[in-house]
């Protein structure tokens, strides 16, 4: 069966460019960079390399500036953990309600450490309300850390403005964003757009490079402790031995993502504008979560009230499409997303929400087989539950008030 | 977390989600049997009804001739959905032996369920119970004379163990009992508690101390953990000279009567959002909002405007 990847938010297929770049690094330049004899001055050199492209693409940073780690998940650690240990007069932080969980769950476990912790609620479409977020900078603030772009709903965060605004307030508060989504697809510049942006994580996995490997933006004179020690790599702020050909191939993965990007995006936002048009003409009571926002041009977060998404994602893939959901059951948790219950979904959409996420490797086909295949497994689902009237196709009237329920009874 | 069904569960799903013939999907109107267990928000539900053969004379011999279901859940609570009607029809059961039907039943019959969906089968073993407890009520059968526990109101009396899911402690202690578990992750997969915040988990009174108390080892006594002292209160500062209240109510009237004036003139207006200490947060409205000079305007205009007839340390920041 053919497979169509329709969840590259997750993680993306390596592209073969960079599968190229990185292969020497794990046949015949196995050396450690760290390591004096000849042969391991080209494993140094290519790391030098990597992290002038990364400083580079990312609007002109320096390299000293780029720091690699093994994911995006220990970049936001280290900036949340390195920034607090640097700085114990301050103790109150300052985050979002939408948070990826490599920050939303070291906010709530640093609230149990006895931190103070301010979620910023956002509103319906997922925006962050503004307001709020002034109102909750205070003093004693620390650290503000706001992500790019959400990985759920593909909603995007006003993080010039709201690094600015916290600059302007106090220039001692440290601002990191968790840019993992938004790295090669919007534009960053550390130089200009983000320059108060002191802190910024991406991933190398989710722009077609492999998994393991990631990136942490220090800016020059933020005061930031390593959170991984013993060792003097990376400057001193990051021990542990570098993952010469992941890094490798992240800068190529970079670089490629910044050339292809015009074609890429144009592509992808057409595909997903269609994919989002069509499931909402042929589909009744299916809504596009965050819809009024701006959003990310590959992301595409359908909510079907009354059905479960696991349900759906079995059969999708029962056709070899992959796709994710907000679900409890799919959650590994027994809870659903905290992103879609932070926007005030009802848990009739909730547990029936989708997310189709595309990549430059899409087609136009694929896209036609899932608008063909999708609003059957929406009906099929529909025609067991228990709060749908199958012969009106529509909502039981015993069920309509669940459409706008979003606490627990 | 990839699928592990077995072969049986996929099948099953696979027959319902497609309406095959032979499956059990639907609701009996007037159905001699009803029960629902579960709800929207825990992310799933069944409702169960069966229609059973009358006996002429004596209602405990009535016998479950049909039985339907519909879900909203997972592929494991629509396979054990179908599970339980099939065991049913394809049985001979009286309401009242029917209540010898278990979750572990429902597992036997798909060849197995993954751990983390063991709730899948609890679910259409509660709503069988309350199908038959529904049967007895309307045909005047007292389970209870005959040796069948109702704790109907348990949930409704007992205390809240688990707040996500709403489970209260006899509720948890009877399934403890009866589903034989022995840690927290069985009460999890069975029933759901714990498995949201996990705050339960080892509070006194929590899942630990339940499970001690039903398998009667010693119960933990945690020692109330030491609270930290939070994090400082904020100390904005006002200008020395002025009472917060005082300073707050001056920007009002500069702002009134001086600046919204001017920008009224370009159909323009100004909102003020906070106030810390000497800063000030405005947002623009109007013709303003979309400006591309707003960020002088507030500059120029209302940074000046406070620092000339206020104080000059006043920061002016557009929201």
């Amino acid at each position: 069966m053919t497979i169509i990847y329709m969840d590259n938010n997750a993680t993306t297929r390596v592209a073969p460019e960079v599968f190229e770049a990185l292969r020497p690094f794990l046949t015949d330049d196995y050396f450690n960079p760290s390591s004096l004899y000849e042969p391991a001055h080209g494993p140094a050199e290519a790391i030098t390399a990597a992290r002038r492209t990364v400083a580079k693409l990312l609007g002109k940073a320096r390299p000293d500036e780029i720091l690699f780690t093994s994911c995006a998940t220990e970049s936001n650690n280290t900036a949340v953990f390195g920034t607090i240990a640097a700085n114990k007069e301050r103790s109150h932080i300052v985050t979002t309600g939408v948070e990826h969980p490599a920050i939303f769950s070291v906010g709530e476990d640093l609230q149990r450490r006895g931190l103070d912790v301010d979620f910023v609620p956002v509103d319906l479409d997922g925006n962050i309300d503004k307001m709020e977020f002034v109102r909750a900078l205070r003093p004693d603030t620390l650290l503000v850390s706001v992500m790019h772009a959400n990985n759920e709903t593909g909603v995007i965060y006003p993080v010039e403005e709201l690094s600015r605004i916290t600059k302007e307030t106090d220039p001692s508060i440290v601002f990191h964003t968790d840019a993992t989504q938004t790295v090669g697809k919007l534009p960053i510049d550390l130089r200009d757009s983000f320059k108060n942006v002191d802190l910024l994580s991406f991933s190398g996995h989710k722009l077609h490079a492999p998994k393991g490997v990631g990136a942490l933006y220090i800016r020059r004179g933020t005061r930031c402790r390593p959170f991984l020690l013993g060792g003097h790599q990376e400057d001193g702020r990051r021990a542990g031995t570098e993952n010469v050909a992941f890094i490798v191939g992240l800068a190529k993965a970079l670089e490629l993502a910044m050339a292809r990007h015009d074609e890429d995006e144009a592509r992808i936002l057409a595909m997903r504008d269609r994919l989002e048009r069509e499931l909402v003409a042929r589909i009744p009571y299916l809504e596009v979560n965050g819809r009024n926002a701006p959003r990310l041009s590959n992301t595409l977060n359908v909510a079907c009230h009354f059905i479960e998404g696991e349900g759906i994602l079995y059969q999708l893939s029962a056709q070899g499409i992959c796709a994710s959901s907000g679900s409890a059951c799919t959650s590994g948790s027994l809870e659903p997303s905290h992103v879609l219950r932070a926007m005030h979904i009802p848990f009739s959409a909730i547990h029936g929400s989708v997310r189709f996420s595309l990549s430059r490797y899409n087609t136009d086909a694929e896209v036609d087989t899932v608008i063909e295949v999708f609003p059957g497994i929406v009906d099929s689902l529909r025609r067991l539950s228990p709060y749908w009237d199958v012969k009106k196709n529509e909502p039981r009237p015993e069920a309509m008030e669940m459409l706008t329920q979003t606490e627990m009874p | 977390m990839t699928w592990n069904y077995s072969k049986k569960t996929t099948e099953l799903f696979m027959a319902a989600v497609s309406g095959a013939p032979g499956t059990h999907l639907g609701e009996i109107e007037d159905a001699d049997g009803f029960g629902e267990h579960g709800s929207i928000s825990c992310g799933d539900a069944l409702r169960f009804t069966f229609r059973v053969e009358r006996h002429p004379t004596d209602p405990r011999l009535d016998k479950i001739i049909e039985a339907r279901y519909l879900t909203f859940g997972c592929t494991s609570a629509i396979a054990a959905s179908e599970a339980l009607c099939a065991i049913i029809e394809e049985g001979d059961f009286t309401p009242i032996n029917a209540l010898e039907i278990t979750n572990q039943d429902i597992v036997n019959y798909l060849d197995g369920l993954p751990q983390a969906k063991i709730h899948c089968s609890v679910m259409g073993a509660e709503a069988l119970e309350a199908a038959v407890f529904n049967w007895a009520q309307k045909r005047g059968v007292d389970l209870a004379d005959l040796g069948v526990d109702i704790r109907h109101d348990e949930q409704e009396e007992g205390r809240l163990v688990c707040t996500c899911f709403g489970l209260t402690e006899p509720y948890i202690m009877r399934k403890i009992e009866e589903l034989e578990m022995k840690t927290i992750a069985d009460i999890t997969n069975a029933i759901k508690a714990g498995g949201a915040c996990m705050s339960c988990h080892h509070t006194p009174g929590g899942l630990q101390d339940l499970l001690d108390k039903v398998n009667g080892s010693r119960p933990t006594t945690m020692k109330q953990l030491p609270v930290l002292p939070m994090a400082r209160a904020p100390k904005a500062q006002p200008p020395a000279e002025m009472s917060p209240f005082k300073f707050a109510k001056k920007v009002e009237e500069v702002i009134d009567s001086y600046v919204r004036p001017q920008l009224a003139n370009d159909a323009g207006d100004i909102e003020i959002v906070d106030i810390k200490d000497t800063k000030v947060y405005c947002t623009m409205k109007g013709a303003c909002a979309n400006c591309v000079g707003s960020q002088n305007t507030i500059k120029m205009l209302v940074e000046q405007a406070l620092k000339d007839q206020i104080d000059q340390r006043i920061q002016v920041i557009e929201v």
